[in-house]
């Protein structure tokens, strides 16, 4: 569970409805990644930011590279200047998956994501046995390396080199000894009302915040 | 005194090419006045209408004057044209008296003529398509469902090449027809042309030192197309062409570029007439892709 200085640190959760029904074209791209960014850097410097993709009938190979595999690099590769920026794929359907998919691995990044029923998984490049750890810390919400790697069957040394790994991918959160899915992260924030507003789908910025 | 340009009477992909031949030898010699005489046109394609107005395109800017153009004299073929828009934006081409637009009604256009100048043209289209896509992909190609979505990205993608890559302006059509005499079965034809600085100009700067005295249009197409590869160093970039022919490789359909010289295909199929790669064609410049999506059989 977390202890008062895990607490600290809990992200700042924003919610970015993507109010675009179709996501298609790279300068429609960007103006959506922009207007996230500008989103993101409101926030403290620790987040995650839930981005819905409920509304999104369309999206295009040239839009997921500028939305989600840029975002997502940027998160990756702003860890030096100890920001730590997590993004969540919420209401992801298989005609998105394709796109995103194929962004993400030209950069050789992966992203959370979140399907309509709520299942989660990954896109993107992850190899097999980090895909299968990652979804027992979803399982679990959080979970400690001593109690992955026997419920793996997994070397501990290499369990926890594979968790690390996905926390600078940006895919879990580490807290402490613990590693947190993002999921149980966002309920964790929600629980504790970090950082809500309503989500207001029905203004003429291209996000709401939560 | 015009030169004359006589139209092929079947003006699909291979009577583009003649028309592109005539195109040239009227056009090196001097910069008189163009007539593109389509009076003898019996059949025309989605590509080859697009290409006429390509190649009026290119007339206009070597000689400097719009072109004229004498409609065909087939009825069918007079009203297809009329269907697909043809006039409408023939007169931001050849010198043709401005025709109003019209309300479509029914039609086997699954896209009229569109002129793509930016993203909004591509929003425009991908907006308008979605209806009619779901009833052509669905009721007469057998599709599953998801290919509508599929066809929308596909349409985004092969626009946006044209926004992104051309530096010029281009333009869009697709439709249904029965492709009896090769395949029996119906297809969805789209065709998407520019007269921009085509494959070879937009990868050159970045790819064609690595390849010296190699470097050519069919070279240019290969690295676009096979290897995703783009005139951007971002890794992130060329991946829209791959995504298409892989999409079109899953629909049994075939997918060509030409641009410069040379021709692409990637896939081709059996019942197809498309070759792998094709150089040494007449010049022409900008990009000229073609799709064909066959309709499904009842037991696939």
């Amino acid at each position: 569970m977390a202890n008062q200085g895990e607490a600290l640190r809990m992200p700042e959760i924003a919610v970015a409805s993507l109010y675009q029904r179709n996501l298609v074209t790279r300068h429609t791209g960007r103006a959506v990644r922009l207007s996230i960014e500008g989103l993101v850097g409101e926030l403290g410097t620790t987040s995650l930011t839930i981005l819905d993709f409920g509304d999104v009938a369309v999206i295009d190979f040239s839009c997921a590279d500028e939305v989600v595999a840029k975002l997502v690099l940027r998160a990756v590769d702003e860890q030096a200047d100890d920001t730590e920026r997590f993004y969540l794929f919420r209401g992801v359907r298989q005609h998105h998956v394709d796109p995103m998919d194929s962004a993400l691995r030209r950069r050789g990044l992966a992203a959370a994501a979140q399907g309509p029923g709520g299942e989660p998984f990954l896109i993107g490049e992850v190899d097999p046995a980090a895909s299968r750890l990652w979804l027992a810390v979803c399982e679990a919400g959080h979970a400690k390396l001593d109690e992955l790697a026997p419920e793996l069957g997994m070397d501990p040394r290499d369990c926890g080199r594979l968790l690390d790994r996905m926390c600078a991918r940006r895919l879990l959160r580490r807290a402490g000894q613990a590693y947190h899915s993002l999921f149980y992260t966002f309920a964790e924030a929600e629980r504790s009302g970090k950082g809500r507003v309503p989500d207001d789908r029905e203004g003429a910025s291209p996000s709401g915040r939560e | 005194m015009s030169r004359v340009i006589e139209v092929p009477d079947v003006l699909d992909h291979k009577g583009f090419e003649a028309l592109v031949t005539e195109l040239n030898r009227v056009t090196e010699s001097d910069a008189a006045r163009v007539l593109f005489n389509a009076k003898h046109v019996r059949w025309t394609s989605p590509y080859g209408l697009i290409g006429l107005l390509a190649a009026g395109r290119v007339a206009r800017e070597r000689t400097g004057l719009a072109p004229s153009i004498e409609a065909p004299d087939n009825r069918d073929v007079r009203k297809y044209w009329e269907r697909m828009d043809f006039w409408q934006v023939a007169s931001e081409v050849y010198d043709v008296e401005p025709v109003p637009a019209r309300v479509h009604g029914v039609s086997d256009a699954l896209l009229e003529l569109t002129p793509i100048r930016s993203h909004h043209d591509v929003h425009a289209v991908v907006d308008r398509v979605r209806e009619r896509a779901s009833t052509i992909l669905l009721n007469k190609l057998h599709y599953p469902r998801p290919s509508v979505i599929q066809f929308s990205v596909l349409l985004s993608e092969v626009c946006q090449n044209i926004i992104e890559h051309a530096e010029a302006d281009g333009w869009v059509c697709a439709q249904t027809y029965n492709y009896r005499e090769r395949l029996g079965r119906d297809v969805v034809m789209l065709a998407v042309m520019d007269v921009g600085i085509g494959f070879e100009g937009s990868l050159s700067a970045e790819h064609s030192r690595r390849h010296g005295e190699r470097w050519s249009a069919g070279m240019a197409l290969e690295r676009a197309l096979l290897h995703g590869e783009s005139r951007h160093r971002d890794p992130g970039r060329g991946q829209g062409l791959q995504a298409i022919r892989r999409q079109v490789g899953r629909w049994e359909g075939e997918l060509a570029i030409r641009s410069g010289d040379a021709m692409i295909a990637s896939p081709t199929q059996d019942w197809g007439d498309l070759s792998a790669m094709r150089t040494g064609l007449e010049f022409f410049p900008g990009a000229q892709i073609l799709v064909v999506m066959p309709a499904r059989l009842e037991n696939e």
